[in-house]
C-alpha cells in the first residue's frame, strides 16, 4: 500500500506470479486481460481451422455433424466473449490512464473483481468440451427455442450459458471502471475536448459495455431460467422476445470490437504521418453519434422474422455511414501533408481502414430490408461480419500492438517480421472472407457442416480453407515476432515514434504510478506534438532573430 | 474531474432521442423497455459522477488534484469475490457443492476486503502523520 498526495509517488512493486494475479495496477491487469484475450483467440482460431478443414471439400467427414456444431458456437463465441470485446478493454485499460495523465484506474479492486470473473467466464465456457453432449452448440446467438433445454440439452450448454453470464459481467466492471477513471482521474489541463482519440474512442465503446452489456446478462439469466422448465421464451413472441434483447447487447458489440481498435489505428497513422488527427471534434461529434446510433440498429438483424418495424431499423442502419464517412475523412485529412513513414504499425492503420470498408459497404446491404431477405442465412452474412469483425478489428488491433509495444516491454518488434506478418494476413483475409461473397450470393448457408457437390463451391471452400491457413501462418510470425523481440531486445526508448500523447511522456515501461516527472503542459489532445511544435518555433525565431542581428 | 459528467449525460441524452423515435416509430414494449433501460443506466451513470463532485457537470480542463489518497498495489480479496462469483455459478451447472463453497468464497472475499480497507486507511493516516512530523 502507499498513498498518493496529489503526485507521483514511487512505489514497490509485489513480484511473482500472486503480484501479477492480485495487482491492482492498471498495466497489469490489462496486460493479464491481454494475454488472456489472445490465448483464446489462439484457441478460437484452432477451431476455425477445424471448421475450414471440414468445408475445404463438398461432403467432407472430417468432424461429425454435431462437433461442427459446436465448433461455431464456440469459435464465435470465444471470438467475441472472450478475445476481440475483452481485448479492446485491455487496451482501454492499460492505455487510458496514461494517456489521461492518470495515475490510476478508478475503483482498481472492482477492476481486478471484474478481471477474474471474466476469467472464469472463459474457463467455465470452455469446460463444456469436457461435458457428456459438448461443448454449447446452438450459435454464439444461441436463439431461443434451439436452444432451450429440449432442443440444446445437456451441461455444455448450460456451461456455455453460465460462462457467457460471468465474461460479460465482468467486462461490465471493467468498462464502468475505465468510464470512471476518464471521469474522474484526468490530469489537470486534460479537458474531454484535450482527450487523445483513442481515449474518445474508449470512452464510447466502454459506454456502450455499460449500457447494453447488462441486457445480455439479462437475457442470458432468463435463457437458464428457461433451459430449466422457466418456459420464458415459448412460442412465436418469446423467440422474438429473445432476439430483441439479445441484439440489443449483439449489435452493440460489435462496435465495442470496432472503435478501439479505430482509435489504435488512428493514433498509429498520425504518428506516423507527423501530423495531429485531422477534424478533431468532428471526429468526437462522430464517434458519440456513431457509438448512439449502434445503439438504436439492433432489430437489423431480425427483418425475416416479420416481428420488427423493418423502416425505423433500416432508416437507423444506413444513418451509420455518416459518422463512418467523417472518419474516413479525418483518416485521408491526415494523411495529407503529412510527413509519412511506412512503419508496420501504419501500413496496419491503412489496412484496417480499407478492409473495414469492404465490411462497411456490404453492410448496405445487409442493412436494407429487399436485400437482406436476399442474403438473410447464407454465407454473405458470414462474409460481412468477418470483414467487420475479424478483418477491422484485427488489423486495428494489430497497429496498436505494433504502436505500443515499445511502450508496454520497452523493447521494439522487428519491423520486417511485421511486414510479412501484415502480407500474409491481408493475403489470407481476403482470400478466406472474399470468396464467402460470391458463396452467399449463390445461396449457400451458413451453419452447414456439409454442402452438395455444386458448381464452383468445392473450389471457391477451398481457396477460402487455403486462406484461412495463411492467416494462421501470419499469426505464426507475429508469435515469432514478439518472441524474438523479447528475447533479443532493442532497447525502444521511451517515445520512439516522437508521440503525440501522453503515454510517451513515460518511461518505458511506465512505473507503477505512471509518471515520475511532472507531466507536460496539456493544451490540446497532442501535448507531446505540441511541445515540439513550440521547440521548432522558437528555434525558428532565434535563427530569424540571429539572421536580422 | 471537470468535465466529466458531460460525455456521458451527453451520450445519454442522445440514446433518450434515438429510444423516444424507437417507442414512436416501432412501438414494441420489449425494444423500448430495453433502450429505456440503456438510457436509465447511462443516465444513472452519469449522474453518480456529477454527483460525487459538483464540478464534473462544468467545463474546462480540471484542476491539480491536491487530496491524499491510498493507492491499493494488490488485492486478494478481488480475485477471490471474482473467483467465487465463478465457482458459484459453476456450481450451479455441474457440481452442487461448488455452488456452496463459492458463497463461502464469497464470504471470505468480502472479509478479506474489509481487512485491506481499514489497512489501507491505517497507511493512509501513518504516511500523512510522518509528513506533518516532518
Amino acid at each position: 500500500m502507499s498513498v498518493a498526495t496529489g503526485r507521483t509517488a514511487r512505489v514497490p512493486v509485489m513480484g511473482g506470479w500472486l503480484g501479477t494475479l492480485t495487482s491492482t495496477d492498471h498495466k497489469r491487469m490489462g496486460l493479464t486481460l491481454g494475454v488472456c484475450s489472445l490465448f483464446f483467440f489462439l484457441l478460437g482460431g484452432v477451431f476455425a481451422l477445424l471448421m475450414r478443414t471440414q468445408l475445404a471439400q463438398s461432403n467432407m467427414h472430417f468432424v461429425s455433424d454435431n462437433s461442427y456444431n459446436e465448433l461455431f458456437t464456440m469459435h464465435g463465441s470465444t471470438m467475441i466473449y472472450l478475445f476481440v470485446t475483452p481485448m479492446a478493454i485491455a487496451m482501454a485499460l492499460y492505455l487510458v490512464p496514461l494517456q489521461i495523465g492518470a495515475t490510476r484506474v478508478s475503483a482498481p479492486r472492482l477492476c481486478l473483481a471484474g478481471l477474474w470473473t471474466w476469467i472464469c467466464g472463459g474457463l467455465v465456457m470452455q469446460q463444456g468440451w469436457f461435458a457428456s453432449g459438448g461443448a454449447g452448440r446452438a450459435g454464439w446467438s444461441s436463439y431461443a427455442p434451439q436452444s432451450n433445454g429440449i432442443n440444446t440439452p445437456g451441461v455444455g450448454m448450460d456451461l456455455w450459458v453460465i460462462g457467457v453470464i460471468l465474461a460479460a459481467a465482468g467486462m461490465l466492471v471493467m468498462g464502468g471502471c475505465v468510464v470512471a477513471t476518464i471521469a474522474r482521474r484526468r490530469a489537470a489541463g486534460m479537458s474531454v475536448l484535450r482527450m487523445p482519440v483513442f481515449t474518445w474512442t474508449a470512452l464510447v465503446s466502454m459506454l456502450m459495455v455499460v449500457a447494453a452489456f447488462p441486457m445480455l446478462v439479462l437475457v442470458m439469466i432468463l435463457l437458464y431460467i428457461d433451459r430449466h422448465g422457466g418456459h420464458i421464451f415459448a412460442g412465436f413472441a418469446g423467440a422474438i422476445d429473445y432476439q430483441d434483447l439479445f441484439w440489443f447487447f449483439g449489435h452493440p458489440v460489435v462496435y465495442v470490437m470496432f472503435f478501439p481498435y479505430l482509435g489504435a489505428a488512428a493514433e498509429a497513422i498520425a504518428v506516423s504521418a507527423h501530423k495531429r488527427w485531422f477534424g478533431y471534434v468532428a471526429f468526437v461529434a462522430s464517434m458519440m453519434m456513431f457509438a448512439a446510433l449502434s445503439m438504436a440498429v439492433w432489430s437489423h438483424h431480425m427483418y425475416v422474422t416479420g416481428g420488427v418495424t423493418n423502416q425505423y431499423f433500416a432508416f437507423t442502419s444506413t444513418l451509420l455511414l455518416v459518422p463512418a464517412g467523417i472518419e474516413y475523412f479525418d483518416m485521408i485529412g491526415t494523411l495529407i501533408g503529412g510527413s509519412i513513414v511506412l512503419r508496420t504499425s501504419m501500413l496496419f492503420g491503412l489496412t484496417f481502414f480499407i478492409q473495414f470498408l469492404i465490411g462497411g459497404f456490404s453492410g448496405i446491404f445487409v442493412a436494407s430490408p429487399v436485400l437482406d431477405y436476399h442474403a438473410y442465412g447464407t454465407y454473405i452474412v458470414v462474409a460481412h461480419f468477418h470483414y467487420t469483425l475479424f478483418a477491422g478489428s484485427i488489423f486495428g488491433f494489430f497497429a496498436g500492438v505494433y504502436h505500443w509495444f515499445p511502450k508496454v516491454t520497452g523493447a521494439l518488434l522487428r519491423e520486417g517480421l511485421g511486414k510479412l506478418q501484415l502480407a500474409l494476413m491481408a493475403v489470407g483475409t481476403n482470400l478466406t472472407f472474399f470468396p464467402m461473397f460470391f458463396l452467399g450470393n449463390d445461396g449457400m448457408p451458413r451453419r452447414v457442416s456439409r454442402y452438395p457437390t455444386h458448381p464452383g463451391w468445392g473450389t471457391l471452400n477451398m481457396l477460402e480453407t487455403i486462406g484461412a491457413g495463411i492467416i494462421a501462418l501470419g499469426v505464426l510470425v507475429f508469435v515469432i515476432n514478439v518472441w524474438t523481440s523479447l528475447r533479443r531486445r532493442v532497447p525502444a526508448g521511451n517515445d520512439p515514434w516522437l508521440g503525440h500523447t501522453l503515454e510517451w511522456a513515460t518511461t518505458s515501461p511506465p512505473p507503477p504510478l505512471n509518471f515520475e516527472a511532472p507531466l507536460p503542459p496539456i493544451r490540446s489532445y497532442a501535448p507531446l506534438l505540441d511541445l515540439r511544435e513550440e521547440a521548432i518555433d522558437r528555434a525558428r525565431e532565434r535563427a530569424e532573430v540571429t539572421a536580422g542581428g | 474531474m471537470r468535465g466529466g459528467a458531460i460525455p456521458i449525460l451527453t451520450w445519454g441524452t442522445i440514446l433518450l432521442v434515438l429510444a423516444v423515435g424507437n417507442w414512436v416509430w416501432n412501438g414494441k414494449a420489449v425494444g423500448s423497455g430495453a433502450a429505456s433501460a440503456a438510457v436509465l443506466i447511462v443516465y444513472t451513470f452519469g449522474a453518480a459522477v456529477w454527483l460525487a463532485r459538483r464540478e464534473a457537470i462544468r467545463r474546462g480542463p480540471p484542476r491539480r488534484r491536491t487530496e491524499d489518497e491510498a493507492v491499493p498495489q494488490a488485492s486478494v480479496a478481488a480475485m477471490v469475490i471474482g473467483l467465487s462469483a465463478g465457482c458459484a455459478l459453476f456450481g450451479l451447472a455441474w457440481a452442487k457443492f461448488l455452488l456452496y463453497f463459492g458463497i463461502a468464497m464469497f464470504v471470505l472475499g468480502v472479509g478479506r476486503l474489509i481487512v485491506e480497507r481499514r489497512a489501507e486507511r491505517a497507511t493512509r493516516r501513518q504516511v500523512l502523520g510522518e509528513e506533518e512530523r516532518r
